[in-house]
């Protein structure tokens, strides 16, 4: 049986120190809560990289490539002859071509921001809501017999509380 | 208060979140006024347009564009306030742009939509309006990607969406704190709107750099926006038109007209929501800077507009030149120039730019001056085509001035339906320019 507990931190520096005994005790499921984004996390808890970037790419190269044919396709499938000038001419679709790239670049960043982020979540999950106003807090999960162990590491790095909470 | 005379997180919780929930007389007199007009002043003209034709609107041969197209270039100006400024300011780590931001970003959503309503109602025939997505029509036709029209659409289309998920995405950790302090329903409501939000480093992370793309993504976007627009009438051949300055010409006058509109939001903002302590002299000092440099420019832009049309030496150019500095619409020519090339000098006074009423004045003036702006740029080019037998004079009609001003009502009913929503000032980033609490800093 598993177990999740939460440390309650008045201090951000309590916090990320409580964080660095947790992770040199060997538990990996460690998750840091707080009101704003914490600054030295990656010192403690190693570099985090996401595919955000990818999929930023990724809709942003399949967005200029679709901005550009719809534009060339919708010219070809309706011939509209003006003076001399080609059907599929380059720089009006490349002004398409340019705002379907940040359209399709935006969304898919915004797919990616969900997918990595792990969100929406609408199920509980171990949380407390001081972690928005003015508390921050560490989460554990672990094996029920390393329960104490957490514990002790939570409330000797200066936890105001530390709870165990059912997911 | 904490020690250091800064506000706890608390306490900018408590300045925050009580401006979504408390509902004054103020608030529901400026709401119910607002409404009203915008039915009556906005959408009963509309209704009347749609039902007895275009007609009713003041624009006949030669002056095909009016009012709605000068007023739909004033509200896409104005949406550059706050996405772009916003993003700019992001990626140059600008800490003050933290507490008024939300509020600068919802009025480039805002001003956003009143615009594309005024493409609507210029359209004519609303229910027309799906020949422009590419999709087979009864009629076999396919949108012309080569006119300037269709690259409108899909800038706005753009801009409007990247628009909404960059403030709405800001906004999700904000959602998240009015969810924890809300009860019953209302925090069932937040806790949708705010995906489940925790606060975990891993969200923190991914947020982070997804807006930093957001950003990235806007700023260009915003540019390309105002220059589209600007080659609506640019790549016409009407003598007035007709010139290559008009895409930096219109993206510095969006900018400025917006920055403007973010003064004079901000200065509301402060006095009736009690931000005192969080919109400082400092931003309007900031802005006021801004707003001076946003002029030079726009003058020296102007001067330069005037004297390629004098020195093209086209007898056309000429002309069009002459009717906008000494036509009819003359004194409204000589005030744009006044509000917005002379007024704002004053600015180069720092007691000025840190006089909260003052910068509230100059603010409305340039508004007004860019709004005079957008209409002459219409009002007074396409009635002096080339041959005088075709010339001929635009005046709007009551229900344009009735839309004109509605959309005033359509923007600010918006906005005060946004701050009960919203919560008006980013909490998350502002705690993040307060001292971060720390065991160290708590023992000195």
């Amino acid at each position: 049986m598993s177990a999740n507990i939460i440390g309650v931190y008045q201090y951000a520096d309590d916090l990320l120190d409580a964080a660095g005994r947790l992770k040199a005790s060997g538990f990996d499921e460690i998750e840091l809560m707080s009101p704003i984004p914490l600054h030295g996390v990656e010192k403690v808890l190693g570099p985090k990289k996401s595919v955000l970037r990818r999929f930023a790419l990724f809709g942003a190269i399949v967005g200029g490539v679709g901005g550009f044919l719809m534009a060339a396709l919708s010219a070809i499938v309706f011939i509209l002859p003006t003076s001399g000038r080609p059907i599929v001419p380059w720089p009006p679709f490349l002004i398409i071509t340019f705002e379907t790239t940040i359209l399709l670049g935006t969304l898919a960043t915004l797919i990616g921001f969900f997918f990595s982020a792990n969100l929406p979540a609408w199920k509980d999950r171990p949380y407390l809501p001081a972690f928005s106003d003015n508390r921050f807090g560490v989460h554990v999960g672990c094996d029920e017999d390393a329960a104490e162990k957490v514990e002790k590491i939570m409330l000797d790095a200066g936890a105001e509380k530390v709870e165990r909470v059912k997911t | 208060m904490s020690e250091r005379g800064q506000p706890s997180y608390q306490e900018v919780n408590d300045a925050v979140l009580p401006t979504m929930t408390t509902f004054t007389w103020r608030y529901w007199t400026a709401l119910s006024i607002s409404v009203t007009v915008m039915i009556f002043g906005f959408f009963a003209p509309w209704w009347y347009q749609l039902f007895v034709g275009v007609g009713a609107a003041g624009m006949s041969r030669a002056a095909y564009w009016g009012t709605y197209l000068g007023n739909f270039i004033f509200w896409i100006g104005l949406s550059h306030s706050g996405t772009l400024l916003s993003a700019v300011l992001h990626i140059t780590q600008s800490d003050w742009r933290k507490s008024i931001y939300r509020s600068a970003e919802a009025m480039t959503l805002f001003s956003l939509i009143t615009a594309a309503f005024y493409v609507m109602v210029h359209l004519g025939r609303l229910w027309f309006v799906h020949w422009t997505v590419p999709i087979p029509n009864v009629m076999g036709l396919w949108p012309n990607f080569r006119s300037p029209l269709m690259f409108d659409v899909m800038a706005i289309t753009t801009y409007l969406t990247a628009s909404s998920i960059f403030i709405y995405m800001g906004s999700v950790p904000d959602f998240a704190t009015v969810r924890d302090n809300a009860t019953g329903l209302r925090r069932k409501i937040y806790a949708i709107m705010c995906f489940g939000w925790r606060g975990t480093d891993r969200e923190w992370h991914r947020l982070g750099w997804a807006y930093t793309f957001f950003a990235v993504l806007v700023i260009p976007l915003a540019v390309s926006v105002h220059s589209i627009v600007s080659w609506d009438f640019a790549l016409s051949i009407v003598p007035g038109l007709h010139h290559t300055i008009f895409a930096p010409y219109f993206v510095c006058g969006a900018i400025f007209s917006g920055t403007a509109g973010i003064v004079t939001v901000m200065y509301f903002l402060r006095k009736y929501f009690h931000f005192e302590r969080y919109i400082t002299e400092k931003h309007f000092n900031n802005l006021g800077k801004l707003l001076l440099l946003l002029s030079l420019i726009w003058s020296y832009i102007n001067m330069l507009e005037l004297f390629t049309g004098w020195f093209s030496g086209s007898s056309f150019e000429i002309e069009a030149l002459r009717f906008k500095l000494f036509g009819f619409y003359a004194p409204l020519f000589w005030e744009m120039i006044a509000f917005c090339a002379f007024l704002p000098l004053v600015l180069f006074s720092e007691k000025i730019r840190t006089n909260f009423r003052l910068m509230l004045w100059i603010s409305i003036a340039i508004n007004i001056g860019m709004f005079t702006e957008r209409f002459l740029i219409v009002a007074t080019t396409q009635p002096r085509k080339f041959l005088p037998d075709a010339f001929s004079f635009y005046m709007p009609s009551l229900v344009e001035i009735a839309i004109t001003i509605g959309s005033f009502a359509v923007f600010t009913t918006l906005f005060l339906v946004f701050v009960k929503v919203f919560p008006s000032m980013s909490m998350y980033e502002v705690k993040e320019t307060l001292n971060l609490p720390t065991r160290k800093g708590a023992r000195t």
